[in-house]
């Protein structure tokens, strides 16, 4: 176990050090840099300084070498466009979007289990519905149904139309705070959660029709168990290891930020701001968005390996030999 | 489902590929009076479905987007004139707006055809270029084993974990921002290409390597043939069935990864007719209401995916990547 | 069973299908009670900005943002307002001029204080005077408080008169002090002393700090999301009824990234108050939700700027390019605005919305506008004519002209990409003089790399909305003469000691030089406008540059919003916040 694990820590160090590292390099072989955002009419002077202040003065290597030193010490640079240190910047950004993340998430897998344990374990017309229903939701991406939803909430108004608060919040105190979040949520997060709960519904679903034709579903039937209870407690707990790989695919890429929803709604969130901070070529909050979503990849694959461990005694003791 | 999946995709195909015939008027032609026209409304009535004919429309008031029809001057709908299935002669200047018109007065309808032509071509020639290269890297380390599979399959696991909707924009936002279309087509097939490659030569890999150990492998061997014979004539073939599913799993997410590209304004610029910059046009949610026909290409981009969920039901392979 | 579950759930998706058509077509709740008197007291604004400022003092800060900003908080000597141009006093309640119109005596308003308590007397005037003219402040407004090359100078008799010395006869005379907002001495005369001006009231900076004598003080802000104001109870100025101005309480300015966005929440009731005019393309909109009480269309008449299109000018260069000869004719540019049909081209390009116009100074500056240039009615055979007349024929029949050495009138223009006049404009420009044989390229790119392009001189044609800062012609100096950095034909080239001094490149624009010159200095009103009455009849003549349609201004904001002078520059509404009242208030 402290093996897998220390494995794991290795593999999450490598991945935020290359991607951060990559996106750095990346964003300063752009053409054009950060000097571009001060206009066409910006002193030499100013152009300059502003230059040196991101090092821009120095070799790609130089520069990486002073940006590596002070990260260790979780020192990640200023950002240009919003004249603050980069970590508090992500901090919030990343709590963002980890908010609609978990939101999401949750969302899909109420949506998608309980459906596809439905769809998999039964005959009819209730699991033809909710196959096209899931393949429906399958084939609009985020892009567009967020941009539907958004139309849809602007013309009701029963939901608001973007962003994460809204602008009475600003006294307010902290339980109105979470309520008014909470108002801003199901636009983002019910176009984010479609396709990833119609996802877990079909897997769920083949999942557990293969399960239900195993030999040990017959016998407990022969033994008089109930079918519901042979469908909640055992069949899906076997239908899990499929599961459970998804899982974590599904929360690195929630967690990175889903870009366009994020764009589209105006959720503040991680991807929001890499994507204002490419165009900008803001590099030091590029390299540390990056660096944040390395992060959140490395904690996915973390919590679905972990997910996987606690769910298939299998895999358990393999680990241990 | 398999057989509806198939046939709505050779469908939307051959409407690409057709869409010179099929569209009523070019894809850049602005009709300067018809900004934000309504589409319009043919009337088969008088003349059935052989004689449709529709009314001119007179502009009320631009600024409201007010438009009447002048009813005195009915224009007969031609079929196969000119070289397309549906127009209006040609001295007429009224134009068939079967979708209406964008802000420029330009026939959405032709421009969504047109569209399917551009993004579905990138999204061939990406697929086409992860095929190639994915194939040819998995078949080499699937084959070669040891090493060299070794150090591909950490290269490969790294890639795959990484979100490809953020690598195509950083990608593509370190280029210059302002290229010309072709430029941007080469490139953007470039990028997706290389996002996509991994994911293939993943499957490829894992299906050469076992197919390594089969017996006529070995008899092959004994017979004389050299490696790169037995991979291209025998190993790889195996894995076709695998490439062929996998295309068409690529094919909508090269298409979504256009139009959300071109939707954040870093895909092809606004005169190319893409189905990504059509809905870029549409951006301006506000006035969805006023115009609801502008989400055309979204109707377009859903019936691709459709098509190939219907397609890969069953399969075994999940369904379109889970990249939001 | 089945049947029943099937049937259910089809019920239930029409009757949910319905329920949200419903909706979409039910007018809101309207504002509730009818149109109170405007002195409502009480109640917050929502406005938009693009983004956080990444500073917030106005004397060293370009950015629109810190304009707004400016105007919320801060308190100028005299303010020009911009609905009615004329020049109002402010911090200083009264005035005498001298005979000679070189100095100014002003008598500061008594008992204003800054928003900390803090008496504002004469010192912060000398104090903000000094640090605009320091060069370490690095000042944006330098430029505007300059005459004849030499700064104003300014002495205070005592704590609330100043007295100020103009180097030379000024034409706007204390209109220039219209851009500068006084500052607190006792919060940067530290700053200003230690040579870190330039740097004070950046985004680390306190709201607390930032006092001001405007109507609203700062009380919060975070990058990216939001500005927050609140009333400044120490505010000097009260309504004509006496009751304490501003009426808002607090005024929250949030970041709407883009227009679209802006529009959307502008709709739904988010935003009371947008930051831009309403675009042509979102009238309908507006006019919609006008209909069902959500919003109030404002027309704002015509605005005093307009969207140009020029060829580069400047001889050096184009080089040995042979185009030059004739591109540099004034009647090549005559030809051109023949060709033009004014009206299609509102109709086309503006939906309508907008005015034929022959020169930079559009009817929306009232004051300075002449009507009495050179128009060029549309005429096509005409340009044709002018041209020929100058050499340029179809000798080869491919539909463009060349000149007797076969070279084509073919050019490409570039304009910014994205904003939907310009390719509206570009694309009528380029069909109209298709036919009389010009034939444009449209080369879209982005701004950045178009203002690049621009200040290199880097171009053939440009289509673009050349600024003009201030609606009297003296403050725009730069652009009228030859020698001004925003001379935008014609940029002149480096200047330094060593480096030639460029003369003007042709006899009417030495002409303007002449003219501008005097009316800067001219005292005498009438005699300014007759002077630049002329200047705008040479421009008509010569056409430097091609003006075609000044756009009518249409502006929205929430209904429930009460007191709004609007003006045609920005920002439209907030430039006059204390006197915007709410209704059905908090």
């Amino acid at each position: 176990m402290a093996r897998f694990l220390l494995r794991r820590l290795i593999f999450a160090i490598l991945l935020i050090v290359i991607v951060s590292s990559g996106a750095l390099f990346l964003t300063r072989l752009a053409p054009g840099d950060v000097t571009a955002n001060l206009g066409a009419f910006a002193p030499p002077e100013e152009v300059a300084r502003i230059r040196a202040r991101f090092d821009l003065d120095r070799s790609a290597a130089a520069q990486w070498g002073g940006w590596a030193l002070r990260a260790i010490r979780f020192d990640f640079g200023d950002s240009f466009l919003y004249n603050r240190p980069v970590g508090g910047l992500i901090q919030r950004a990343a709590g963002n979007t980890a908010v609609l993340a978990v939101a999401a998430l949750s969302l899909a897998t109420l949506l998608g289990i309980p459906l596809g344990i439905i769809s998999g374990s039964r005959r009819g017309v209730a699991p033809m519905l909710i196959r096209g229903a899931s393949l429906v939701c399958l084939s609009i991406p985020p892009l567009l149904t967020s941009l539907l939803l958004v139309f849809a909430a602007s013309r009701t108004g029963w939901l608001p139309a973007g962003g994460m608060t809204s602008v009475n919040a600003v006294d307010a105190g902290w339980s109105s705070w979470v309520l008014d979040v909470v108002r801003h949520l199901p636009l983002p997060a019910i176009a984010l959660a479609l396709p990833i709960a119609a996802t877990f519904e079909r897997l769920q679903s083949q999942s557990m029709a293969e399960t239900i034709h195993q030999p040990f579903v017959v016998a407990a039937l022969a033994r008089g168990v109930t079918w519901r209870r042979l469908v909640i407690g055992h069949a899906w707990r076997a239908s899990l290891r499929s599961m459970c790989a998804i899982y974590g695919l599904a929360i690195g890429a929630l967690l990175s930020g889903s870009f366009v929803v994020e764009y589209i709604t105006a959720w503040p969130g991680l991807g929001r701001l890499m994507y204002e901070a490419l165009r900008a070529r803001d590099i030091y909050l590029v390299a540390g968005c990056s660096a944040m979503g390395g992060v959140f990849l490395a904690l996915g694959s973390l919590v679905a390996d972990l997910l996987l461990f606690a769910a298939d005694p299998r895999v358990r003791e393999g680990q241990s030999a | 489902m398999k057989k509806t999946g198939r046939a709505l995709l050779i469908a939307i195909v051959l409407v690409a590929a057709g869409a010179p015939l099929l569209a009523p008027n070019p894809p850049d032609r602005q009709f300067t009076q018809y900004l934000f026209a309504p589409p319009t409304h043919v009337r088969l009535l008088d003349g059935g479905l052989t004689a449709p004919y529709f009314f001119p429309l007179r502009i009320v008031n631009r600024l409201e987007r007010r438009f009447e029809e002048d009813e005195n001057r009915p224009i007969p709908i031609q079929w196969f004139g000119n070289g397309h299935l549906l127009s209006v002669s040609e001295g007429e200047d009224a134009p068939l707006l079967l979708l209406g018109a964008d802000s420029y007065g330009r026939d959405i309808f032709s421009r969504l055809l047109y569209g399917a032509r551009a993004s579905l071509g990138l999204a061939a020639l990406a697929t086409l270029a992860a095929m190639i290269f994915g194939a040819a890297l998995g078949g080499i380390a699937g084959y070669a084993g040891g090493a060299i599979d070794e150090l591909f399959s950490r290269l490969s696991d790294f890639v795959l974990v990484l979100p490809a909707t953020y690598v195509v924009l950083a990608l593509r936002a370190v280029m210059p921002l302002v290229l010309p279309a072709q430029t941007v087509f080469l490139l953007l097939a470039g990028i997706f290409a290389l996002v996509g490659w991994p994911v293939v030569a993943r499957g490829v890999r894992g299906i050469i390597a076992s197919e390594r150990e089969q017996e006529y492998v070995a008899a092959g061997r004994a017979a004389g043939a050299g490696s790169l014979r037995l991979l291209t004539k025998h190993l790889l073939p195996a894995a076709k069935g695998y490439l062929t599913t996998q295309a068409t799993l690529l094919l909508p997410a090269f298409i979504l990864a256009e139009a959300t590209l071109s939707y954040v304004g870093l895909g092809f610029p606004d005169t190319v007719p893409t189905w990504g910059t059509m809905l870029h046009d549409a951006s301006n949610v506000a006035m969805l209401g006023e115009a609801p026909w502008m989400l055309a290409p979204a109707a377009a981009i859903f019936l691709v995916v459709l098509a190939v969920n219907l397609l890969v039901q069953g399969s075994g392979r999940s369904p379109v990547q889970l990249e939001p | 069973m089945k049947r029943r579950l099937l049937g259910s759930v089809v019920t239930a998706a029409i009757l949910l299908g319905g329920v949200v058509f419903w909706r979409s077509t039910t007018a809101p709740e309207l504002v509730n009670g009818v149109a109170t008197p405007a002195a409502t007291r009480g109640g917050q604004l929502v406005g938009s900005i693009r983004a956080v400022p990444r500073s917030f003092n106005r004397i060293v800060a370009r950015e629109q943002t810190t304009e707004l900003l400016s105007f919320l908080t801060q308190g100028r000597l005299v303010r020009i307002n911009r609905s009615t141009f004329d020049l109002e006093p402010w911090l200083a309640e009264s005035w005498e001029a001298s005979p000679d119109g070189l100095t100014f005596t002003l008598h500061l308003r008594p008992g204003v204080t800054w928003s900390d308590g803090a008496p504002f007397t004469s010192g912060d005037v000398l104090f903000t005077l000094q640090a605009v003219f320091d060069p370490k402040s690095e000042s944006v407004v330098a430029n505007q408080l300059t005459v004849a090359g030499k700064p104003i100078a300014a002495t205070a008799p005592d704590d609330h008169t100043i007295v100020l010395t103009y180097p030379a006869p000024s034409g706007p005379g204390l209109r220039l002090l219209d851009a500068l907002a006084i500052m607190p001495k006792h919060k940067l005369e530290g700053a200003l002393a230690a040579g870190t001006f330039a740097k004070s009231w950046d985004s680390a900076t306190p709201p607390s700090d930032m006092v001001g004598t405007g109507p609203f003080l700062l009380r919060e802000y975070i990058p990216g999301q939001r500005i927050v104001l609140d009333r400044n109870p120490r505010y000097w100025r009260k309504a004509t009824d006496g009751t304490q101005l501003p009426y808002l309480d607090r005024i929250v300015l949030q970041v709407v990234p883009d227009q679209d966005a802006e529009l959307l929440r502008l709709q739904s009731g988010d935003l009371d108050l947008t930051q831009s005019e309403l675009r042509p393309d979102d009238y309908v909109a507006a006019r919609r939700a006008e209909d069902q009480g959500r919003l109030k269309v404002l027309e704002l008449g015509v605005g005093p700027d307009a969207d140009a299109f020029w060829f580069r000018l400047k001889a050096e260069a184009w080089k040995n390019d042979p185009r030059f000869a004739f591109v540099s004719k004034p009647e090549f540019r005559r030809a051109i605005s023949h060709a033009v049909d004014r009206e299609a081209f509102a109709e086309n390009v503006f939906l309508g919305a907008g005015v034929p116009i022959w020169g930079p100074i559009t009817p929306g500056n009232r004051i300075w506008f002449s009507p009495n240039v050179l128009r060029y009615p549309h005429d096509v055979n005409k340009a044709k004519e002018i041209l020929k007349g100058i050499g340029l024929e179809d000798r080869n029949a491919n539909g463009i002209v060349e000149d007797a050495g076969g070279n084509e009138a073919r050019f490409t223009v570039i304009t910014q990409r994205g904003i939907g006049w310009y390719e509206r404009g570009t694309t009528e420009l380029r069909n109209r003089l298709a036919q009389v044989g010009i034939a444009l390229e449209i080369a879209p790119i982005d701004n950045g790399a178009l203002i690049k392009r621009l200040l290199s001189s880097d171009y053939e044609a440009i289509y673009y909305r050349p600024l003009l800062t201030d609606l009297d012609p003296a403050g725009n100096m730069d652009v009228w003469m030859s020698s001004g950095s925003g001379h935008f034909w014609n940029l002149p080239g480096p200047k330094g000691p060593g480096l030639p001094v460029e003369k003007p490149a042709t006899e009417w624009e030495a002409r303007i030089d002449m003219l501008m010159a005097e009316q800067a200095s001219t005292i005498d009103p009438e005699r300014r406008k007759a002077i630049f009455n002329d200047v705008q009849r040479i421009f008509a003549e010569n056409l430097p540059a091609l003006y075609f349609v000044a756009p009518r201004i249409y502006y929205a904001h929430n209904a429930r919003v009460r007191g709004v002078t609007p003006s045609v520059q920005r920002p439209p509404a907030l430039w006059s916040a204390d006197t915007i009242a709410v209704s059905g208030a908090p």
